[in-house]
Order: structure tokens, then C-alpha cells, then sequence
């Protein structure tokens, strides 16, 4: 048996930013749909941490299972071509509370 | 793609919560004081040694069982002997007291003063180490989440990896319908057990559901009923599900080369499978799985086949 071959090419370094869940609900299921779906905008790998446990954040149910509730910090992490883009886009997502509350 | 490991923290309550039915603990003294409290050293000890008077080499960083033995032995002293030894308990992060129908009742009395939880259980001595060594050594296990979706296919735990949005989901809720069982969706934790084994299971929050995209997030066993979930399942075999590229370096034609992926220490098959829009993969993930069964049967398809054709070339050879 072989090990698997690794993949991964060279990248750019990775973009992050920390953020705070604002929103009174925490990220619950809608809050999460419309991260994802900002998040497939774009290309680039994207990574959302909290305590340490990396998500994909374009999956809902990687996102649920954060458990993102108010006052939560975690980070966003953006690989690739449009990274800058899409770091800016979810941090605006946080910033404006999902627009809920 | 694997994400990197968790290491568990473990508290006296998650231990008396997870062996309550197992081990029949029941609280003896001190119950408020286990929320929190760290078992820093995984394993069980008996203080036997310690109590007689040799304290040296006491483990007091894990949880102290006392049996007959050392309930028989405390119970010949003075009380204000007794109650001396007793004091080196103070910093243990537990103790439970097995076979509690033979308690003598100074003991009862002695738990309560010294501060720390104390659990009983009617099991036997040795029989309570053995069942709970191994219900700790799994709490403690390394485990790490996994983003993919596992299914149990005929018995054979399978991971579906792929970016999201490739129809990982998609592929479990056909073999759903087909009577297959669900393990999680997107997300799984990947524990290595105590007899190394890698044991995969949802995240509590999510387990049971799944996103669709369309139709959103469903309950699977209201939908299907209760058998098209499973709680935890062993990993036999990883599938991959990748975008089909103009070089298919990656994929294997024959069947012959096994590829594997470390998961915790354990190498686990992994087969690459790629993605053409409109591909129906439930077939050919249903098969990967059977195929991989057969394999571990002792029967390898690609190998048997190749070797057939090796004896009828040779034949022919002039």
C-alpha cells in the first residue's frame, strides 16, 4: 500500500481575520446559509475557526456544527486568487449581524 | 480533507456520565464538585499500597478505585487512623467505591469529608477496571473532524470526501433510499478506539441531519425511519470525489495500486473516483464499498484477474 500523493501546489500565503459573532441568535441556520452563500461567490478555499476546529465555510453543516453563538470569536482564514475578497465579504457578514437583530 | 486533531479534556462529570448505565455509577458524596474537574492522568488506580502506608510512588493524578480489599483493610484501623489515611485522597480527582453493597459505613462518612467525588458501583472490582479502562481510554482517544459525509454501506463504514458542493450529500441520500444507514453528513469525528480502530460519528449538534441543497436541511430518520441512521461506525475506506482534470494522473485504471490515507496513526484505503457533471455515483460508491469488503474477505478482484491473465499469457508465450 502506497500513501496518497500529496496534492497541494504552492499557494500565496493565506488571508485572515478575526471576527465576533454580533447577532443575538448566534450562528444559527439562516446566519449560516448566507455565509455559505457568500462564500461560494468565490473561488478560494475558505476556513472558518473557532476554539481551534476549522470549518469549510462554504458548508452549512460544517458551519452549524461551530455551534457560533453571540459573542463568539472566531477567524476566518481565505486561500487562493480571490481571497482578499471573500475575507472582506464575510467579515462584512459579521459585522452587520447577518442582518438580523 | 482532514482538519487537525482535538484532544479531549475529560472531567469527572463527562466520566460518571458516560459510564452511568455502563458502570452503574451512582453518586456517593461530592457530586456539585465533579463539573469541571479534570482527570489529568486517564487511567484508573487502586490506592491500596498508598493507604497501607507507601506513599512513594501514588498515582493521585487518576481515579482510585477501592474495592474490598482496601475497604476490608481501612476497616481493621482506628478510626483516627483510618481517617489519616484516608487524607492522602484529598488532591485524586475521583474515587469510586466498587462492589458497594459490602460498604462498611465509615467509609460513607469518610468520602463525604474529604472533598472530592465520589462515585459507587455494585459491579466487582475487576470487572469494573476492565470495563472502565477501556469506556476512559476511548473518552481520551485522538480524534479528529473530517470534512465528508460517512455512510454505512452492507456493514462497511465510508467516508465521502469532495469539495463542497460536489454531491456528497446527494450520493447518501440515494443510498439512503436504498436502505443504507447515515452516519453524519459533512462533518465527522474520527476517533481512534483502544484497539485501533478508527470509529467515525457526527457532530452531536447536527447528527441525524442533512443539507440538501433545494430542498435545505432535513431530519433523516423521520423521513426514512430509524434504521437509516447508525450512531457510530467503524471507517473501512475513504472515497474521494474529485473534478475530472485533463491529465487523470490520479486515477487508478487497474484497481491494483491500493492508495491509503493516514488517519490517526492508521492507514485506511482510499479510493479516488472522479466527478463528471450528470454522473450518478451511487452505483459506483455502493460497489467501491463491496469491492472493499471483498478485498478484506481476501479476495482482491483487480489482483485475481491480473494474475488469470498472467497464466494465460505465459501460455501463449511461444
Amino acid at each position: 500500500m502506497s500513501p496518497e500523493k500529496d496534492v497541494t501546489g504552492p499557494t500565496a500565503a493565506p488571508l485572515s481575520s478575526d471576527v465576533v459573532v454580533k447577532n443575538r441568535y448566534g450562528i444559527h441556520a439562516r446566519p449560516a446559509a448566507l455565509l455559505v452563500k457568500t462564500a461560494s461567490r468565490f473561488a478560494c478555499e475558505i476556513l472558518l475557526e473557532k476554539n481551534g476546529v476549522q470549518v469549510n465555510a462554504k458548508s452549512i453543516m460544517g458551519l452549524l456544527t461551530l455551534e457560533g453563538h453571540h459573542g463568539a470569536k472566531m477567524r476566518i482564514y481565505a486561500d487562493g486568487a480571490d481571497a482578499a475578497e471573500a475575507v472582506a465579504a464575510l467579515t462584512d457578514l459579521f459585522e452587520q449581524k447577518f442582518f438580523e437583530d | 480533507m482532514l482538519r487537525m486533531a482535538e484532544t479531549p479534556r475529560i472531567t469527572v462529570a463527562n466520566f460518571f456520565e458516560a459510564g452511568q448505565s455502563l458502570l452503574e455509577l451512582e453518586w456517593e458524596a461530592n457530586a456539585d464538585k465533579a463539573v469541571g474537574r479534570e482527570i489529568v492522568e486517564v487511567a484508573l488506580n487502586r490506592p491500596g499500597l498508598a493507604l497501607a502506608g507507601f506513599q512513594r510512588y501514588f498515582a493521585y493524578r487518576r481515579i482510585q478505585v477501592l474495592g474490598l480489599a482496601e475497604m476490608a483493610y481501612m476497616s481493621s484501623l482506628r478510626p483516627e487512623e483510618r481517617q489519616k489515611r484516608y487524607r492522602i485522597l484529598r488532591n485524586i480527582p475521583a474515587a469510586v467505591l466498587s462492589r458497594s453493597r459490602h460498604m462498611p459505613v465509615s467509609v460513607r462518612k469518610s468520602a463525604v469529608e474529604l472533598g472530592i467525588p465520589v462515585m459507587r458501583t455494585h459491579l466487582v472490582t475487576g470487572h469494573f477496571m476492565n470495563a472502565a479502562t477501556v469506556l476512559l481510554q476511548n473518552m481520551a482517544s485522538p480524534r479528529i473532524r473530517a470534512a465528508g459525509t460517512m455512510i454505512e454501506i452492507n456493514g462497511m463504514g465510508v467516508l465521502l470526501e469532495g469539495e463542497p458542493g460536489i454531491g456528497k450529500s446527494e450520493i447518501a441520500l440515494a443510498l439512503i433510499k436504498r436502505g443504507h444507514s447515515l452516519v453524519a453528513d459533512d462533518t465527522t469525528i474520527l476517533a481512534r478506539d483502544s484497539t485501533g480502530a478508527i470509529q467515525g460519528a457526527a457532530v452531536e449538534i447536527t447528527r441525524e441531519h442533512m443539507e440538501i441543497r433545494g430542498l435545505g436541511i432535513i431530519h433523516v430518520p423521520r423521513l426514512f425511519g430509524v434504521s437509516s441512521i447508525r450512531g457510530g461506525m467503524r471507517l473501512n475506506l475513504i472515497i474521494r470525489m474529485i473534478k475530472p482534470t485533463a491529465d487523470d494522473e490520479e486515477i487508478d485504471r487497474t484497481g491494483l495500486d491500493t492508495t491509503t490515507r493516514n488517519v490517526l496513526g492508521i492507514e485506511i484505503p482510499l479510493v479516488t473516483v472522479p466527478v463528471a457533471a450528470g454522473r450518478d455515483l451511487t452505483n459506483v460508491v455502493e460497489v467501491a464499498a463491496l469491492n472493499q469488503r471483498l478485498k478484506q474477505m481476501g479476495y482482491d478482484s483487480a489482483r485475481e484477474l491480473d494474475e488469470r491473465l498472467k497464466t494465460v499469457l505465459a501460455r501463449k508465450e511461444p
